[in-house]
């Protein structure tokens, strides 16, 4: 489409406001987090500074951040394991069973992904209180599994479709059970479905706030909980903020760096084919 | 149709002697009993989403029938029939952020659509590192709404932020991002609409890159001005797309929370109260968990309008991919 060289100039121009734009932010997280606290609002703003990592510091010894990162990663995988065990059994059944029926459990399943999470936080609440799991990780661990469940049973719908059907039917008339099957046969094939099922259920289980905020208190409060609470302190800590901050984006932006081409499928609920 | 091939061949491919043995009629007596090992599949993720999220909110609507003020303790919860939804519908802080929540949704998403497309028709340009490009902006997508809403709290903040800084420079403002009735809806919009172009950027990408080459040769042969191509060639090709990313956002746009949390908790006032806010602030601020459950209901029965509606152009669309 481009054609002379004054139009390729217009293109890397836009480019260059369009990245300046959405590329600022991320940037100021980081050098933020390395400003000392004397130049974090100078004006004008210091670009060139001596960094420090005191706020990183403080981060894990005025705060017990290890305990509260620890914290996330027992409920993000947590999550992930079970939702993942459970969505792909049930992704295979509604790529396997081809009706009206299992299309209505199929999108009813979806459904429970899309509804507003502070609908039901009252309810989980008084649930959670009544059987005394009110600031673990279990119940995170409940609630994060019914976001992650419909999203690994759409995604992995998706790869079990490309598994010719044939190709099992070979392995059983061979005598293989119709699990031993699934286990030696259709599950190697779908392999990085899993492994795109198991990011996105992580990423989103480890960047989740309103029920973490809701159903934690001292005990089991995660990263994105804890960021926010230095917001409350008497005093706005921004350096121990954007610390904390940049390391609650680290594992998001590893994803999108190494698996952007699966991001179209997984953030569209493969309505959009990448 | 050339892929179900290529996957019948291969399939064959890799076992041919056995495919000749099995004949048809013990292959369709696999298939069922497939059938049923596949329906107990289903049934561990049924059983746990009906008890995770039904149960929850069958509670919810038993909640919505119920005096549960926990700021009153002494008072008896009492069925009080549909009090709490008339008093939730009648109200005007109720109608007041269903009004802000389709505001914002509508401010969000017409931007979002328009820089998203825009974004991507530049960066499906076949010109060197726009690969790189195209990876880069899809990070603001994987941050947490928090970090979105603390970073943008460090450019709109009053008296320090950097936002009104830069913008002094130029010679405009100052403006309270956050601290005006004015402003503070604009203030959420812009950083819901920076976290979520990349949305729109990515799913026409991924669709532009699909097209087929054919009816541009035509366009172009035909001496049609770019503009016109645009418009009368590409866009109606990217309209189910399109139609698909505006359902996804909307659903999501009607649950926002955490940027609303983060920058104003709904205030100043009430500028940037939703439904969401709204919900929060009737269960704990006011402890009124009646009233909460009852408004609760009524946002799930309007999205759950949207929801029907998304599955019925994504249900068309899978037929007409089929065909």
């Amino acid at each position: 489409m481009t054609s002379s060289a004054r139009e390729k100039t217009l293109v890397y121009l836009l480019i260059g406001i369009v990245l300046l734009v959405f590329m600022t932010p991320i940037y100021l997280i980081l050098v933020s987090s390395l400003k000392p606290s004397a130049v974090m609002f100078s004006r004008p703003p210091a670009f060139i500074f001596t960094p420090t990592l005191q706020h990183y510091y403080d981060l894990f010894t005025m705060r017990p951040f290890h305990l509260q990162i620890l914290n996330s990663l027992v409920v993000a995988l947590g999550s992930t394991a079970f939702s993942l065990v459970v969505g792909t059994m049930a992704a295979y059944a509604i790529s396997r069973i081809k009706n009206k029926r299992i299309n209505d459990v199929a999108f009813w399943i979806l459904s429970m992904r899309m509804f507003p999470p502070i609908a039901v936080v009252v309810p989980y609440y008084i649930i959670f209180k009544s059987i005394g799991l009110l600031d673990t990780p279990l119940a995170l661990i409940i609630v994060y599994s019914t976001f992650n469940i419909p999203l690994t049973v759409w995604l992995m719908k998706g790869f079990f479709d490309e598994v010719p059907e044939a190709l099992e039917e070979a392995a059983q008339i061979d005598g293989h059970g119709v699990v031993a099957t699934f286990f030696h046969v259709t599950l190697p094939l779908t392999a990085p479905g899993l492994a795109v099922a198991a990011v996105f259920c992580f990423i989103f289980s480890w960047n989740e706030f309103l029920f973490a905020l809701m159903l934690t208190g001292s005990k089991a409060q995660t990263v994105t909980v804890a960021v926010m609470s230095f917001w409350s302190s008497d005093a706005v800590q921004w350096g121990r903020i954007m610390a904390g901050s940049f390391v609650v984006l680290i594992p998001g932006v590893i994803f999108v760096l190494t698996c952007q081409r699966w991001l179209v499928q997984g953030l569209t609920m493969g309505s959009v084919k990448g | 149709m050339a892929d179900i091939a290529h996957q019948e061949r291969r399939a064959a491919g890799s076992s041919p002697v056995r495919s000749v043995k099995a004949g048809n009629g013990r292959s369709t007596h696999i298939a069922s009993r497939n059938r049923s090992i596949a329906l107990i599949f289903l049934l561990p993720a049924v059983v746990i989403l009906f008890a995770t999220t039904i149960y929850p909110m069958l509670y919810a609507l038993w909640l919505s029938f119920r005096n549960y003020d926990l700021s009153k303790p002494f008072i008896p919860r009492i069925f009080v029939g549909v009090t709490n939804y008339a008093e939730v519908l009648s109200s005007w802080p109720f109608l007041h952020a269903l009004v802000t929540t389709f505001k914002l949704m509508a401010m969000t998403l017409s931007v979002q659509l328009v820089l998203g497309v825009g974004i991507a028709l530049l960066v499906t340009q076949k010109l060197p590192g726009m690969a790189v490009v195209r990876t880069l902006l899809l990070i603001p997508m994987m941050i947490s709404p928090v970090i979105v809403g603390l970073v943008w709290l460090f450019l709109y903040f009053p008296e320090l932020g950097y936002l009104n800084y830069f913008l002094s420079v130029v010679g405009i403002g100052p403006i309270g991002w956050i601290t005006t009735t004015d402003w503070a809806l604009t203030a959420i919009a812009i950083a819901d609409i920076w976290q979520w172009t990349p949305f729109f950027m990515m799913g026409t990408a991924a669709a532009l890159q699909s097209l087929s080459p054919e009816p541009y040769e035509a366009a172009k042969i035909d001496g049609n001005s770019r503009w016109d191509v645009f418009r009368y060639v590409t866009l109606p090709q990217l309209k189910p797309v399109i139609v698909s990313l505006l359902f996804l956002r909307a659903i999501d746009a009607f649950k926002i929370y955490d940027i609303i949390f983060v920058l104003t908790k709904g205030g100043p006032a009430d500028a940037t109260e939703v439904l969401s806010l709204y919900i929060y602030r009737q269960s704990f601020t006011f402890w009124r968990m009646g009233v909460g459950a009852a408004a609760s209901f009524v946002s799930l029965i309007i999205i759950t309008v949207l929801i029907t509606y998304f599955f019925r152009s994504m249900q068309r669309s899978q037929a007409a991919l089929a065909r």
